[in-house]
């Protein structure tokens, strides 16, 4: 995680709820919009309590800090989004391929970059995941880095995708030239879709966050793998409302079907320090498949919260352990819902 | 005798169905009471239906049951409840230090209620507050969460809403049955000791079997005989736990004295149009 900045800090004179902590939270809490964050200092014995009282009154316990005298207990107002409209929990299958990547990008929420651990995906996993994922009820894969292109090995690793299931592939698109070009004629246009980050309308704002001259080259890229004849998506990393409305009209200017935008807001995670923060309780789970584990979502797949297991064979049982989590994170529903019988 | 007694039940919660195919079968092929089920999606239709006589037994809520009582001038008879029925309360509960302590601390405070036509967390809340000096609007303000309407706060959701708004900060004190704040903790659903009771009302009972009018008496006797064996079936058990209760009991009329009171100030005995 970045240096999320709370509005509102607070030391409570009572060190528990049995004490009236309560009181002192809600009062806080009084202060603030919903989505806005307070940073409660406490004893590590609040954790349970502190996610028994979010989990009752809808608002998200998104980070704990433990620190050499107190806990940082950050809280955001607020309840999580539904969970209603979300596709099925291990529908769909994130391969993390390698975490370094050719840019820096300063919100990026794995923290990749050029000097980061390549924790590379080995094909083998890779076409093993690929060969078990359909009989365990995966219908989509979506490999994603880092930079995927990096890999020498790219082809490969997705054309066994490919001959799995249908594809997405999540890059920068810097780096289709030379070989890596030719790289793409080998792959089946029917069964592998790009996703090309395209953040803002024109350069500016795209290349503070991404670097000098990177949007122009990412023009190029997604020209590139539309010559070669594939469906390109574009993916915008948007800050705010004002922004992602600038961004929809870009791509209807553009003459980009709808369904071939994704716009999503910075995450409060990896290397951004201002964001949406988000907590398992916000997201329902997209089974992700790193060399390290499995976890609940690729927006945090190198942040132990969302660490779900280390055991990532047989595929069946790391989505089976998703499943499992996610059933426990919705417990607490069933719960208050059978507490009271009557007729 | 009647070929076919007909009851009526609510379904407040999809679990509501397999709890009368339970009954139905029971009845029916142990027994040997040939009765049907019909299901309601509130008390309101269920009265009617049963001082219409299209049912002849209702299990009913405290409120439904006097409400039938009332509009047939006491010709529609109690029969039977659950021993559970017994002896609820309403608990005011506040949060721990804060700024509600006794319920003199009320005066000039936000208290969070239940669906409105739930006798537990509304209705008799409201008339025993009230008998102690605090009068709804005049010396306290009311946050009312009207969510499950229709089902007497049966579903529990509006109690649910109460206690969030207790523990949100959205209300200074909450009112919810004694079943439900048991509930809470025993599921250890709240941090330990954030929210206590601060009043403990007088006791009331709840559900309660009513007979329409003119129910024959052998019709009504072969109903609750049949009903009280289960107490005496180990393998019935389950179903009587899904239910809610250890076994059946005669009726208790005397512990419906506050809510038909407190419903006839409120105005739950006006006739259904």
């Amino acid at each position: 995680m970045g240096s999320p900045r709370p509005t509102l800090e607070l030391h409570p004179e009572a060190p528990s709820f049995a004490a009236g902590l309560l009181n002192e939270l809600v009062a806080a809490l009084g202060e603030l919009a919903d989505g806005e964050l307070l940073a409660l200092h406490g004893p590590a014995e609040l954790q349970q309590d502190l996610e028994r009282w979010a989990r009752f009154t809808g608002n998200t316990l998104v980070e704990m800090t433990p620190g050499s005298e107190t806990t940082r207990y950050l809280v955001r107002k607020g309840a999580p989004r539904s969970y209603e409209e979300a596709p099925a929990v291990g529908s769909r299958l994130w391969l993390y391929s390698n975490f370094d990547c050719n840019l820096a990008c300063d919100y990026c929420c794995v923290r990749s970059s050029p000097r980061a651990e390549p924790r590379t995906l080995s094909l083998e996993d890779v076409q093993r995941a690929a060969r078990e994922a359909p009989p365990a009820g995966v219908r989509e894969l979506l490999v994603t880095g880092g930079e995927p292109f990096l890999r020498p090995d790219i082809a490969e690793v997705l054309l066994a995708c490919a001959h799995a299931l249908p594809t997405t592939v999540l890059t920068n698109g810097l780096l289709f030239a030379g070989k890596r070009r030719l790289t793409l004629r080998e792959l089946p246009r029917d069964r592998i879709v790009f996703q090309i980050s395209l953040d803002s309308p024109t350069s500016a704002l795209h290349d503070q966050h991404r670097g000098q001259g990177t949007w122009e080259k990412a023009r190029a890229g997604i020209a590139a793998a539309r010559e070669e004849g594939f469906r390109v998506r574009l993916a915008s990393t948007v800050s705010d409302a004002r922004a992602e409305e600038e961004f929809r009209a870009f791509v209807r200017r553009e003459g980009i079907p709808e369904q071939d935008c994704v716009l999503r807001r910075v995450a409060l995670r990896g290397f951004a320090d201002e964001g949406v923060a988000l907590s398992r309780a916000d997201l329902v789970p997209e089974v992700t498949l790193t060399a390290s584990g499995i976890y609940w979502h690729p927006v945090g797949a190198t942040d132990d919260d969302f660490f779900v297991t280390s055991r990532r064979f047989p595929l069946s049982e790391g989505i089976q352990a998703v499943q499992l989590a996610f059933e426990e994170e919705r417990r607490f529903a069933t719960a208050l819902a059978s507490v009271f019988r009557c007729a | 005798m009647l070929e076919t007694i007909t009851i009526g039940a609510v379904a407040y919660d999809p679990k509501v169905v397999g709890i009368w195919e339970g009954l139905r079968t029971y009845f029916r092929e142990e027994a040997k009471v040939p009765v049907e089920v019909v299901l309601y999606l509130s008390y309101e239709a269920q009265v009617a239906a049963l001082l219409a006589g299209r049912i002849d037994i209702a299990w009913n809520t405290n409120l439904a049951y006097l409400q039938a009582e009332h509009l047939s001038q006491g010709r529609c008879r109690p029969l039977a409840m659950r021993d559970t029925d017994l002896e609820w309360w309403t608990e005011i509960v506040a949060r721990k230090g804060g700024p509600v302590r006794q319920l003199s601390d009320l005066r000039g405070k936000r208290l969070a209620l239940g669906s409105r036509d739930s006798g537990h967390a509304a209705i008799l809340p409201v008339h025993f507050l009230a008998e102690s000096g605090l009068v709804e609007g005049r010396d306290y303000q009311s946050v009312r969460f009207n969510t499950d309407l229709g089902k007497h706060g049966d579903t529990g959701t509006s109690e649910v809403d109460v206690l969030r708004a207790v523990l949100n900060g959205e209300a200074d004190a909450g009112a919810v049955g004694s079943p439900f704040w048991a509930g809470v903790l025993a599921g250890n659903l709240v941090p330990a000791g954030a929210v206590e009771p601060i009043w403990s009302s007088p006791h009331y009972h709840h559900c309660m079997f009513t007979a329409r009018v003119g129910l024959p008496a052998e019709d009504a006797a072969r109903f609750t005989d049949a009903l009280f064996k289960m107490n005496h079936e180990p393998r019935l058990r389950p179903i009587l736990e899904a239910e809610g209760l250890k076994e059946w009991v005669a009726p208790h009329a005397e512990g419906y004295a506050s809510l038909r009171d407190a419903a006839l100030r409120q105005g739950f005995f006006a006739p259904r149009s």
